[in-house]
């Protein structure tokens, strides 16, 4: 019996898609996904991306996603197609990333048979998806398609993967809209919306009370929506607390505030990480004390009396006791902490905490990013303190890949909004700079998005660099080439008695010929003469380019709190070898 | 019986964790049950025992009861992370509940080779009071039920017996918060 008011799988999801306001949706095809692919042969609202590899959807995906504050959609076919994804949903769970992956899977009746391309899909993404659905009956995928969305979204954003069989796909039923679906509060889990009062009595109460406060924040902050951000600072200019980011955080702050102590953690400044070690109270705003931030756990923070604002109860007292927290979002929490301030006309213009800053500017005086840039060699500071000087006056998106040129680009590029910097950071997902900027850049077709990479990691994901000419996205990638594995490198050095046992990348290809062979443009700087004129014509250029930026191969990343140890145990530089106690014992941690 | 009763542990490695049991209320769907074994192997919990049934046929409702070994944080932390299932409901600590109850079922097959056995073990069954559930000329099947720790009593009492052999099967523990 054909109905008018039934529809195949594969258009409703489509309609699903168009419902919830999808416009873009990065993919591969395959034998397990023709029919949708048909139904997006046939439709002008869906944007599609064809990706390189399927790596490069989801990461791109990602980019998206974090540029946009919108859920990312990808699309990729049975086994293959959806083990390529794998890396990239784990890093979108470990970094609270909203997206959607659709993905095909072999018929029904094949399930469980080792058909051709079948794998057991909703099995191995289970751990590294938020929530993930195989949906076997075609009326049940309307309502399974918008819960999606909503799961993916709502609380903790994550990943949601549907796993579509192929007969699913051409089977029919009716078509139910996002507003008929009525969603079960127990399964979206959207956090309290409730304020948290006496938290915020409480919170107010110690700000007064203390000499030595601190705001700690996290990308829970960035989740929480642009008005999270101005609520923050709102809430630092009146009451004058430091506050310093995790590496999520960057850009939720003003960096070059002069309340900004920058990142912490690390590779963190040295001012943040001595502020969270002597601090009398801590403020955390969306961070998860993560072992990048927090080193040796027994001596974090000792004295501070410690607040924490997070909508994933699970975040709450997991590697770090706190004495008040809160359940409830950060921006109803924020505005309710300004509130509350202003409505008891609580005054802070009195406090000022200045022994607390003339402490943090003794600090301050170490210039713990100081570098020294000599005539010929580029040092890989210099490059990104360049690159950010010719680019700071445009809306800039930043993605980076993971390792040394990582950590450069969040201690010297400074972000100014949220949402400009995009990074894989509790993964430290080697090549996903440049699919994620091929996302930020489909999100926002008019800024300039920089990827920010090592030469290593870029090649990893260097397939996408024909994405990027295809759709004519003008994405730069501004490569640091020491021709090593650098943070790989830097660990040898430090822990590791200098044996480079197989980090450095040797057989590099000629990134400008490269480029040129993709249709892309190829730029470089071999000395320090040429580095602004290459920044420059890589801004101009209205194309996809990769810019090849030799740099010091020796340099290393500093300051730098090495495993095992605690934030009052820095290295400042190079020169600063103190070797650290803990060396041993931080050789065999992560 | 209260759940607060120590169940003995056969680890003394675990002498800073504390028995826990967990009770969890789940959609019935599926996946639910490799989610939750999952998270527990995934974060490196224990699973001393693991019991699942559907309790609510309408509204499609599972109860979940996990025993659990670990200190209280990581009691809490599992809670925590359970929660953030998509299909859990709630998620409970039997203990930290002012009253609740629990129960667990054992069957176990005793197989003997003369009268002064099958006398000791019908004595033990006596004070146990198991319920026969079949006797042949050479073995007897018992159902023994209640908490945990009186089932390690009885089968810690047969063992005392020699020259029997004994085949079980235990439920895991149940537990009800009131």
């Amino acid at each position: 019996m054909n109905n008018e008011n039934e529809f195949t799988g594969a258009d409703i999801l489509l309609k699903a898609l168009k419902d919830q306001e999808v416009d873009t949706i990065f993919g591969y095809p395959g034998g397990a996904v023709l029919p949708i692919y048909d139904a997006i042969f046939g439709q002008n609202f869906l944007k599609h991306v064809l990706v390189r590899q399927e790596a490069g959807a989801v990461h791109a995906a990602e980019g998206y996603a974090r540029s946009s504050g919108k859920v990312g959609v990808l699309l990729v076919t049975s086994g293959p197609g959806v083990t390529n994804v794998v890396t990239g949903l784990t890093d979108a769970l470990m970094d609270s990333i909203p997206i959607v992956c659709i993905s095909g899977q072999v018929p029904s009746h094949l399930i469980g048979t080792d058909a051709f391309q079948e794998c057991d899909t909703t099995g191995i993404t289970r751990p590294c998806t938020k929530h993930n659905y195989l949906v076997k009956d075609v009326s049940k995928l309307s309502e399974t398609i918008h819960e999606a969305f909503k799961i993916a979204s709502s609380g903790r954003p994550g990943p949601v993967l549907i796993d579509i069989p192929k007969d699913v796909q051409f089977a029919k039923s009716k078509y139910i809209s996002k507003k008929d679906i009525s969603f079960r509060e127990h399964r979206i889990k959207a956090g309290s919306k409730n304020v948290d009062k006496n938290f915020v009595k409480e919170l107010v109460n110690h700000i007064k009370k203390s000499e030595r406060p601190i705001f700690y924040v996290g990308g829970g902050c960035l989740n929480s929506g642009h008005q999270a951000s101005q609520e923050l600072i709102k809430l630092v200019n009146k009451t004058n607390i430091p506050i310093t980011t995790t590496l999520h955080g960057l850009g939720c702050f003003p960096g070059e505030d002069k309340s900004s102590l920058g990142m912490l953690g690390m590779h963190g400044n040295y001012e943040a990480n001595l502020a969270m070690n002597k601090c009398d109270l801590m403020i955390n705003v969306g961070a998860r004390f993560d072992d990048r931030v927090t080193g040796r756990l027994d001596a974090f923070s000792p004295d501070s009396i410690k607040f924490h604002i997070d909508i994933d109860q699970s975040s709450i007292n997991k590697n770090v006791k706190v004495n008040f927290h809160t359940n409830t979002d950060i921006t109803i929490t924020l505005k309710e902490i300004n509130a509350f301030i202003d409505s008891n006309n609580i005054d802070f213009g009195d406090k000022d905490y200045d022994n607390w800053w003339g402490q943090i500017n003794e600090w301050r005086k170490k210039e713990c990013l100081h570098y020294e840039q000599g005539d010929e060699v580029i040092k890989p500071q210099h490059a990104i303190s360049r690159l950010y000087e010719l680019t700071k006056q445009k809306d800039t998106f930043v993605t980076t890949e993971v390792g040394q040129h990582q950590m450069w680009a969040a201690q010297y590029y400074k972000f100014s909004k949220p949402n400009r910097w995009i990074t894989s950071g509790g993964l430290g997902t080697m090549g996903f700079g440049m699919p994620a900027a091929v996302g930020a850049q489909m999100a926002n077709p008019d800024s300039l998005v920089i990827d920010i990479a090592g030469e290593a990691s870029f090649l990893m994901n260097i397939q996408e660099i024909a994405t990027a000419v295809q759709y004519k996205l003008p994405i730069k990638i501004f490569i640091l080439n020491n021709e090593y594995m650098g943070m790989v490198r830097q660990w040898q050095e430090l822990l590791h008695g200098s044996r480079y046992s197989e980090s450095y990348v040797d057989a590099l290809p000629d990134f400008k010929k490269l480029a040129e062979s993709f249709n892309a443009v190829g730029v470089r700087a071999k000395n320090i003469s040429e580095l602004d004129d290459t920044i420059n014509e890589m801004i101009s250029i209205d194309r996809p380019v990769i810019a090849d930026i030799w740099v010091d191969k020796k340099e290393n990343c500093f300051p730098m709190i090495p495993s095992g140890a605690a934030h009052h145990e820095m290295l400042l530089s190079k020169y600063d070898k103190e070797n650290p106690e803990n060396q041993e014992k931080g050789k065999v941690l992560v | 019986m209260s759940s607060t009763s120590v169940y003995p542990t056969p680890i003394n490695a675990f002498k800073q964790s504390k028995r826990s049991v967990l009770s969890v209320i789940v959609d019935n769907e599926p996946g639910i049950l490799a989610r939750i074994v999952g998270l527990f192997s995934g974060r490196g919990y224990n699973i001393e025992a693991l019991n699942v049934t559907v309790v609510d046929v309408k509204k499609n409702l599972s109860r979940i009861t996990i025993e659990t070994l670990g200190e209280e944080k990581v009691i809490s932390q599992i809670i925590a992370q359970l929660e953030k299932l998509v299909p859990v409901h709630s998620a409970t600590n039997l203990a930290n509940l002012s009253e609740s109850y629990e129960a667990e079922i054992c069957l176990v097959k005793i197989e003997f080779e003369n009268e002064e056995q099958d006398q000791k073990i019908l004595n033990f069954a006596d004070i146990y009071r198991s319920r026969t559930v079949q006797k042949r000329q050479n073995f007897v099947v018992y159902e023994i039920s209640g908490i945990s720790e009186r089932i390690n009593k009885f089968l810690d009492d047969l063992d005392t017996i020699g020259g029997i052999k004994v085949e079980l099967v235990r439920s895991g523990p149940i537990g009800l918060g009131i």
